[in-house]
């Protein structure tokens, strides 16, 4: 019993033809989209990669990239197919080729959706990639005068500008460490001389952060320095304080700008790939109702189309006894040839 | 009456004007829509702008008018192209006969007028922008610390954000924020002796200080932001004067925008001289197609040869002609039949 069977007359075929023709190219156009939004996630990535420590992983473009390439490939050659059926001397010539071709579309339809699953699942690597570059960002935001970590601070402060974010959980991760370097410190003076005696590795912590914290939305010029302190500033309690810094850490908004960007672009892979999936099968269809053309002299008749020969369970044993006749068909002539060297040697 | 501008068109010229022609008109569909967009773009960046521009600024009629003329030159290329399409296809050209004679009209009164308001707009508004920006720019550092007063509360916020995207500081440099009150009277301590001192030292009784808003601050500055006491070399240790400042931001807002806003404006001209070039050049084909088929009644595949010409007769025997039609109706003449309808009926000169 086969799979799903349609009966296809000349019109239907041609019909069916032409609409897989255009359907194939649209389809190059959704490879060449999904060829676009692999470069841009990964320009993305590289642009940030700095506060990643360098090491994030670059699987997710580089595979989107991939892919979209060869749906083009595989979606324009489709589509010279679909052309060339209407005609049957031109069909002849891709006849031998079509079934291992649709074997392969079906094998790139799955890596498809493969690809399209890794968009959402990639988000807890990338957390634990934020988290480690950002911590050692921060600290090498004093190290201005070291060449190769120059940058960080720029970085890091422009960061924390457009992304509204403040230090790594929150704006408290500053108080730990040194975030001004000793060059611009004056160590004759005895305020830093205490702060510096007092702490256990010599570091001059403040509870103060950079400028870049600061939120514009408050409606008081912001505080920066002794945070901790309410006494230090007018009518200021810095429990109840919310608008004077950006509350957010920065770990937590890069990590849902790339969820909510992946996110959209695994939406837009999964659609491609059911349109992908329509056209792989109606292109099943065109090749079986072309091949049940019974009379090639007659182009009018009635054909059947369907997906698979026989049912499921039917074609997965027919599948595994092919594979087992192959096994069987080297070891045969494996044994034939020792048989036949063992009374050569001997 | 001799036919102003005449051009002899056999068959294979007036086909060739037609394919060039179309070709032409979809340029001119794609220039009016980049057009569009350039002025579209403008309108979205001064809605950001407005509070920094005064009021009584011009300038926002710019990108007005820029859309509506872009809009009817897109208009333009796309009935030329229409029409062009149509000039070869014997089947398609007669119902374009009656309506491309006001479509012309309409074009080059409506159209070219529009360009050529907008291009006039382009040219002279910028200089505007001077004194728009010194009055919108100032009144926003005067309301920085009105974060309570209604109606200007977002000054503070929208000041902050500027400077932090644009890269500036204060109107002309940093020194502006000196000469204003910038911190809210609110978050002052009525109680310190240095608050005090300093509102009693001012005539107004503003309380200034030489230091400048957060936003201010360069990102490039190797050390941390120095904002308070800026004009005393002795309150940060180690802070070399002779070495560029890259504490904070050198240039002045007034001088980003300005620069901004002018260099939009001036594309935004080139491309509308662009789009008036090639909207006469569409107008021009179509009107010497039109009057080379009408030479021939209509008939697209005449061989004969027909002649093309801008206007029927030169601008005095026009008007004339164009009185006696008005007048003639009310002083019929015995033994006279209708007149003689000239084709094409043209009524208005060019604007």
């Amino acid at each position: 019993m086969a799979l799903l069977k349609v009966k296809f007359d000349q019109k239907k075929r041609v019909k069916l033809a032409q609409g897989l023709w255009l359907m194939n190219w649209f389809s190059v156009l959704a490879g060449i989209i999904i060829f676009g939004l692999g470069l841009f996630l990964k320009i993305e990535l590289r642009k940030r990669s700095d506060v990643m420590n360098n090491s994030e992983s670059h699987f997710v473009p580089n595979s989107l990239i991939g892919v979209g390439v060869l749906s083009c490939v595989f979606n324009s050659l489709a589509g010279k197919i679909c052309y060339d059926a209407l005609d049957p001397a031109k069909y002849a010539k891709w006849k031998p080729w079509l079934k291992p071709y649709l074997a392969v579309c079906v094998l790139f339809n799955v890596t498809l959706f493969l690809v399209a699953l890794c968009c959402f699942l990639l988000r807890g690597s990338l957390e634990s990639t934020l988290a480690h570059g950002l911590k050692n960002g921060m600290k090498f935001y004093r190290d201005t005068d070291t060449p190769g970590r120059c940058f960080m601070k720029k970085t890091i402060d422009m960061l924390q500008i457009e992304f509204k974010c403040c230090g790594n959980n929150g704006f408290r991760d500053w108080f730990e460490i040194q975030w001004i370097s000793n060059r611009y410190l004056d160590f004759s003076s005895k305020e830093v001389k205490d702060r510096v005696k007092s702490n256990v590795d010599g570091r001059y912590l403040v509870d103060g952060v950079p400028f870049s914290c600061c939120n514009p939305n408050s409606p008081r010029p912001c505080i920066q320095y002794q945070l901790t302190n309410n006494s230090a500033h007018y009518s200021y309690d810095h429990q109840t304080e919310e608008l004077n810094l950006w509350l957010r850490g920065c770990r937590a908004a890069l990590l849902s700008y790339y969820s909510n960007l992946m996110n959209t672009i695994g939406a837009v892979t999964l659609l491609v790939w059911l349109f992908e999936a329509t056209v792989t099968v109606g292109l099943r269809y065109l090749h079986t109702a072309l091949e049940g053309v019974a009379n090639p002299e007659d182009p009018e008749c009635e054909s059947e189309g369907w997906l698979l020969e026989k049912s499921v369970p039917e074609t997965w044993k027919a599948f595994l006894e092919s594979v087992k006749k192959l096994g069987q068909g080297n070891q045969v002539e494996a044994e034939g040839e020792d048989a036949g060297q063992a009374p050569a040697a001997g | 009456m001799a036919p102003v501008l005449p051009l002899v068109l056999p068959l294979q010229p007036r086909i060739r004007l037609a394919q060039g022609l179309w070709l032409l008109s979809w340029l001119l569909v794609l220039v009016g829509g980049l057009t569009l967009l350039c002025s579209g773009h403008l309108l979205v960046q001064l809605w950001h702008l407005g509070t920094f521009l005064a009021p009584s600024c011009p300038f926002s009629a710019l990108p007005q008018f820029a859309l509506a003329a872009s809009a009817v030159a897109l208009g333009t290329g796309l009935v030329g192209s229409g029409a062009s399409r149509a000039s070869l296809d014997a089947e398609q050209y007669p119902p374009w006969r009656g309506v491309l004679g006001p479509l012309l009209v309409a074009g080059t009164a409506g159209g070219g007028g529009l360009l050529v308001l907008a291009l006039g707009l382009a040219l002279a508004l910028p200089g505007t922008l001077d004194t728009g920006l010194e009055e919108g720019l100032g009144s926003a550092l005067a309301h920085y610390k009105d974060t309570e007063v209604p109606g200007r509360c977002q000054a503070k916020r929208l000041l902050d954000e500027l400077q932090l995207r644009h890269h500036c500081c204060g109107r002309h440099g940093y020194k502006d924020w000196f000469g204003i009150q910038w911190v809210s009277n609110r978050y002052l301590d009525p109680n310190d002796h240095d608050v005090v001192d300093r509102i009693q030292s001012n005539v107004e009784g503003l309380y200034l200080i030489d230091g400048v808003p957060f936003s201010c601050c360069n990102p490039h500055s190797p050390r941390p932001c120095l904002q308070s006491q800026l004009s005393d070399p002795h309150a940060h240790p180690l802070f070399d004067p002779r070495q560029p400042n890259l504490n904070l931001w050198s240039q002045g807002c007034h001088e980003v925008l300005l620069g901004h806003l002018q260099g939009l404006a001036s594309t935004l001209g080139n491309m509308l001289a662009v789009t008036f070039l090639l909207q006469t050049l569409v107008l021009l084909g179509l009107r010497y197609l039109q009057t080379a088929l009408e030479g021939l009644g209509g008939v697209i595949d005449g061989e004969g040869e027909a002649q093309g010409y801008l206007f029927p007769a030169g601008l005095k025997d026009m008007l004339k002609t164009a009185w006696l039609q008005g007048v003639g109706p009310h002083r019929p003449a015995p033994g006279e039949g209708p007149p003689e309808e000239e084709p094409p009926k043209e009524g208005l000169p060019e604007a």
